[in-house]
């Protein structure tokens, strides 16, 4: 898997891609740590590239949205695959994760 | 004996002809206690799927529950740091598909756990225990038995027609 990151304004757009599963990188679970805990965060995830998502990816994606909303930041995911959609639909995180089709929708409802 | 016959015997020695596109429909694969076994699990069974003309949505699905289940017992199945053996078993008849997974790991009905609560608030979210869900939802059937100091977890789906 690999993860990218950009700087737009206060916002910063993490980019995902490949598996979110038991194999993910530490790195990346220690950098979106990182990047939810700062004060007031403005976080997109695009999950546009990721084919696949375990209930170990959603427990990092969980924590990070619940470190962002207790520093009182705003966090949105955005593209989800239908297969991966699925599995947010199934555990219940579609109605408690802000989730927008377009990157662009879901970077303009953190700004 | 028939072809179908013969083919599964094949099968059953040890001979997995998926991605040569031989028909069988019945697969035994064997896996090392490692977390990256998972994903050459995977690519057999995408094969395989893929070999049946089956929907990639189907595959998809199976792959999860395979995930969900050795993941849990690579990570909390074992008291020491020996090499194990997890056995998968997948095979189609008749539209239904049946896989099994058998380990020697310490006895753990992952059924006996309460389904976590999905619709608690985002701090009240369960973090454990949403694999096991995943895999009772996609399933038709789900069942485990512990049966001469194995663990069997069983869990099929019918092909739509």
């Amino acid at each position: 898997m690999e993860m990218i990151e950009e700087s737009l304004g206060k916002t910063v757009v993490v980019t995902v891609k490949g598996r979110l599963d038991s194999n993910m990188s530490k790195g990346f679970e220690t950098r979106l740590m990182e990047l939810s805990e700062a004060p007031g965060a403005s976080l997109v995830i695009d999950l546009g590239e990721v084919s696949y998502v375990s209930s170990a990816g959603l427990r990092v994606l969980l924590l990070a949205v619940r470190k962002v909303k207790a520093g009182k930041g705003k966090v949105a995911l955005c593209a989800i695959q239908p297969q991966v959609k699925e599995v947010f639909d199934i555990s219940g995180l579609s109605a408690v994760f802000s989730i927008h089709p377009a990157r662009e929708a879901a970077v303009q409802s953190v700004g | 004996m028939s072809n179908q016959h013969r083919l599964k015997d094949n099968v059953h020695n040890g001979a997995v002809h998926i991605g040569l596109h031989v028909m069988a429909s019945r697969i035994d694969i064997s896996l090392k206690n490692k977390l990256p076994e998972i994903h050459r699990l995977a690519e057999l069974v995408e094969a395989f799927f893929s070999d049946h003309a089956l929907p990639d949505r189907l595959s998809h699905n199976f792959n999860l529950a395979f995930d969900e289940i050795i993941t849990n017992i690579v990570s909390y199945g074992y008291e020491d740091e020996a090499e194990h053996r997890i056995d998968v078993h997948l095979s189609l008849t008749d539209g239904l598909i049946e896989a099994e997974v058998v380990d020697d790991a310490k006895a753990f009905d992952p059924l006996n756990a309460p389904d976590p609560d999905i619709t608690a608030e985002l701090e009240d979210r369960p973090i454990g225990g949403l694999g096991v869900f995943f895999v009772k939802k996609l399933m038709d059937e789900v069942r485990y038995k512990r049966e001469n100091g194995r663990n069997h977890f069983y869990f099929c789906k019918r092909a739509s027609p």
